[in-house]
């Protein structure tokens, strides 16, 4: 571990942020906020959703709206005070002294300007450089974060480069005037398992060689393990607690303790009992599918084998789970036994017969699976209203049950969905698949938008939802997390067919390569969940 | 790039030829025609009438009228104006250069205002200034483009800084100087006039797709790292902000056409409008199709460059082809 220098680089007092939302009420993001960062220190900041992390690292850059408030009895970088800075001033702190990288690599590159250009613009607007010098700086931050062919990636555009290539221009971007502190939101969040620990890598090396001080907001406090020197837990705007993420960990205040280790919330729901019927809910024979893309003007078009001979069968009140990386076909499965998708060969049976409705779906992002100008009855009722069986006062009653079921507040009938937080619309949608009566309910990536202490809490409601209804649950996932921990049963696939069937803690013991490497890469992210079945 | 061209030129030409029927079609609904009110003079005996429209062309059936025109068009002649006595190309084009001096450079103007304007009211404004820009924009849309006419009218008249119509004056000294200061003198009221009632949309659209563009999480992201804020809405928001303000571009070619046939009209200036006007109202068949072709070909012709400059302007398109 780093030792500080003598003075903090970074000094907060009393940060508070508040916003004044469009009708003139105001909501406090982060209240009377004590911070201090030493020379090479790394802090870890964790927090739920809405607890105020992204808030604090856009408040340090000075970065917030304009409908924010920002106050604070001491905001210093390197002993200056950040809050008497003009406008110029703060400019060239922005880049140069603080550096930022963003959530989403996607958004947070200019579309439209390629990647050498975003660089150097940054390099130009501090350092007073001819251009050639310029081109081969950006050159050789690009060959530092990895990058075999900096001449190609300059001239690209972000579209071209894939999610890992694009957050590490993203983090060239970030160091390529040698900051003396990098505060990273989220920057893993918004990959997929294989380019996180890839990443992840590259800023731990970053950090140490180039003997950067680090502010890393995470929701995944596992990955601050051994790389923050301390962590900070934020509740509603404050700092709830302070320490290692071992101290934490074993915290005696619960909320704590889950949000460093989630899974722990989830123990006390006893797992999902095996079935007693022999008879199998759902029987999925032989299913296939292909698609077919054709270029326009041309009627040369190529096969997509996207389903190949896939067997399985699950019981009542029980899950299973299908993990596979993307394109591996889980997607186009769980659309097929959903009925969103025809197969082309194979048979879907519940009960023995071939039946609709019984089957219900939450999608991964559920905020564009509601209908924003809907209330939360509309979508609640929309199923009863398709179905039509149901009376209007029938269906209100219905609506309210499922609403108290997944933990909404019935009073909120007639908010529109958009005025749900995320965790809130996920709940929503879950109410709405109630709604129907269902007796399976597939969950494609259903939580994986939302925080860990939020998935955690989702999954409690999910089992104890299935338990009360018997339902059976498919999960589909891309890598190994706590969500596959309740399964029975898991179903790797690869190349569209089932490529290994194996209970979780036989996921580990698996011959299978694909397995194998799904298992590797979820214990060099430390995935939460992964040590219960080790 | 090629390939790409060559799809939106067939579409082009498709437009047009879809265009050309329509507009035969339609104009020959229309009851009547240019014989028609001769019919009611008693001296014009109706074998007269009768070998006129014969000769004319003008008792043919529907398709056949349709593809001797076309195939006349093809070959650059527009057909004969009944009542100028003269070929439609003679006639339309002088009149469309006219046209084309007076709305070209002034749609360029409306545009640069429009998003140094916009970008900046975007970029700077606070809660005051958007409000102030808001009610002024749509001061301006709501002001009819005749009534900024006969304003302009009104100022000529009283202060004698400009003329008050035409495109020339009499009198103007030989060579190529005067004639340009003439020339220029003559524009400046029919320029204000067209740009004061063109520039309001476009300046709006600018300002609202600056307005959400500004909010994306990149703009964010590049502010933190510190670029200059001019450059930040020049270069970085501006073009992420374009593509639906090209495509605009494209349409406005057509607006301009609309609005311009009225400051034409009002200002007295020698273009397609007063023709066009004259030609409707005396059932000038060939006339009529002219300049509105004409104007349908400015559309297309517009949007095509709008979809060339799309295409330079925005490397997610390229890489589609």
């Amino acid at each position: 571990m780093n030792s500080p220098a003598a003075g903090p680089l970074l000094s907060v007092a009393g940060l508070r942020v508040v916003y004044t939302g469009a009708d003139g009420r105001s909501s406090v993001a982060l209240s009377s906020l004590d911070l201090e960062v030493g020379e090479r220190e790394t802090i870890g900041v964790v927090g739920e959703s809405g607890s105020g992390k992204s808030s604090l690292a856009q408040a340090l850059l000075r970065l917030l709206p304009s409908n924010a408030q920002v106050a604070a009895d001491r905001l210093c970088f390197r002993g200056r005070d950040m809050l008497g800075c003009s406008h110029a001033e703060l400019r060239q702190l922005r880049g140069e002294g603080i550096a930022l990288i963003s959530q989403e690599p996607a958004l947070s590159l200019n579309p439209v300007v390629d990647i050498g250009r975003q660089i150097e613009d940054v390099l130009a607007a501090h350092r007073d450089l001819s251009r050639t010098e310029r081109k081969k700086r950006v050159e050789a931050i690009l060959r530092d974060v990895g990058f075999d062919e900096p001449a190609r990636i300059m001239k690209a555009y972000p579209h071209q480069l894939s999610g890992g290539q694009r957050q590490r221009a993203a983090i060239a971007q970030a160091l390529i005037c040698s900051p003396s502190l990098l505060i990273a939101d989220e920057p893993l969040s918004a990959l997929d398992s294989a380019t996180q620990a890839e990443v992840l890598a590259l800023l731990r090396r970053i950090r140490s060689e180039r003997k950067l001080a680090m502010i890393f907001i995470t929701h995944n406090a596992r990955i601050l393990e051994g790389l923050a020197d301390r962590v900070l837990v934020m509740r509603k705007g404050e700092i709830a607690a302070t320490g290692t993420v071992e101290e934490l960990a074993a915290s005696k205040d619960d909320s704590i303790a889950g949000l460093i280790s989630p899974e722990k919330t989830l123990g006390r729901v006893a797992g999902p009992r095996s079935s007693v019927a022999i008879e199998p809910l759902m029987q999925v024979q032989g299913l296939s599918k292909k698609f077919i893309q054709r270029r326009p003007f041309s009627n040369r078009g190529f096969e997509i084998t996207a389903l190949n001979d896939v067997s399985f069968e699950v019981h009542q009140g029980v899950s299973a789970a299908i993990i596979g990386r993307s394109g591996s076909g889980k997607s186009t499965l769980a659309r097929c036994l959903a009925g969103l998708e025809q197969q082309d060969r194979g048979e879907i049976l519940i009960s023995g017969e071939k039946r609709a409705g019984a089957v219900q779906m939450i999608f991964q992002d559920a905020g564009a699976a509601l209908n924003p100008r809907f209330t939360a009855f509309d979508v609640i009722a929309e199923p009863l209203v398709i179905q039509g069986r149901l009376k209007a006062q029938e269906r209100r009653e219905r609506v309210e049950t499922a609403m108290e079921e997944v933990g909404l507040d019935p009073e909120w009938m007639d908010r529109r969905a958009d005025e749900f937080s995320g965790g809130q619309k996920q709940r929503l949608a879950l109410a709405r698949a109630l709604a129907a009566n269902p007796r399976i309910l597939i969950l494609d990536e259903a939580f994986s938008g939302l925080d860990l202490p939020l998935q955690a809490r989702m999954m409690r409601l999910v089992l104890e939802l299935q338990q009360h209804h018997s339902l059976a649950c498919i999960h589909i996932t891309h890598d190994l997390n706590f969500v596959s921990l309740f399964a029975s049963e898991v179903l790797v696939m690869d190349a569209g067919r089932i490529v290994d069937r194996t209970s979780p803690a036989g996921m580990l013991e698996s011959e299978n390569p694909v397995t194998q490497a799904i298992v590797s890469q979820s214990e060099s992210l430390r995935a939460v969940g992964l040590e219960a079945v080790l | 790039m090629i390939l790409y061209l060559a799809k939106r030129l067939g579409q082009t030409f498709l437009l047009l030829l879809g265009v050309s029927i329509l507009l035969f079609v339609l104009t020959q609904a229309i009851p009547g025609d240019f014989f028609s009110e001769a019919q009611l003079n008693p001296n014009i005996s109706a074998d007269v009438l009768h070998s006129l429209r014969s000769q004319y062309g003008l008792d043919r059936p529907l398709p056949v009228r349709y593809g001797r025109w076309l195939a006349a068009l093809i070959k650059g002649d527009m057909g004969y104006s009944f009542s100028y006595n003269q070929p439609v190309t003679r006639l339309l084009l002088p009149r469309l250069a006219n046209t084309l001096v007076l709305a070209v450079p002034a749609l360029l103007v409306c545009w640069a205002i429009a998003l140094v304007a916009g970008v900046l009211f975007a970029g700077y404004g606070g809660r005051w200034t958007s409000r102030a820009f808001s009610f002024g924009t749509s001061m301006m849309l709501a002001t009819p483009d005749v009534l900024l006419g006969l304003a302009a009218l009104l100022f000529a008249a009283r202060t004698h800084l400009f003329p008050t119509g035409g495109m020339t004056s009499v009198g103007v000294k030989a060579g190529l100087l005067p004639a340009a200061k003439d020339l220029l003198s003559h524009l400046v009221l029919p320029s204000a006039v067209f740009i004061l009632s063109a520039v309001a949309p476009i300046l709006r659209h600018v300002y609202a797709e600056m307005k959400q563009v500004l909010q994306s999480p990149h703009i964010r992201a590049a502010e933190g790292h510190g670029i200059p804020r001019l450059r930040l809405l020049f270069r970085y928001a501006l073009p992420a902000a374009a593509n639906p303000l090209i495509s605009l571009f494209g349409l406005s070619f057509g607006l301009m056409f609309s609005v311009v046939l009225v400051v034409e009209i009002v200002l007295s200036w020698p273009g397609l409008g007063p023709t066009m006007l004259e030609a409707i109202l005396a059932r000038d068949m060939f006339v009529t199709l002219g300049g509105v072709l004409l104007s349908a070909l400015l559309l297309v012709t517009g949007n095509l460059l709008a979809d060339i400059l799309l295409y330079v302007a925005d490397p997610r398109i390229r890489v589609q082809e």
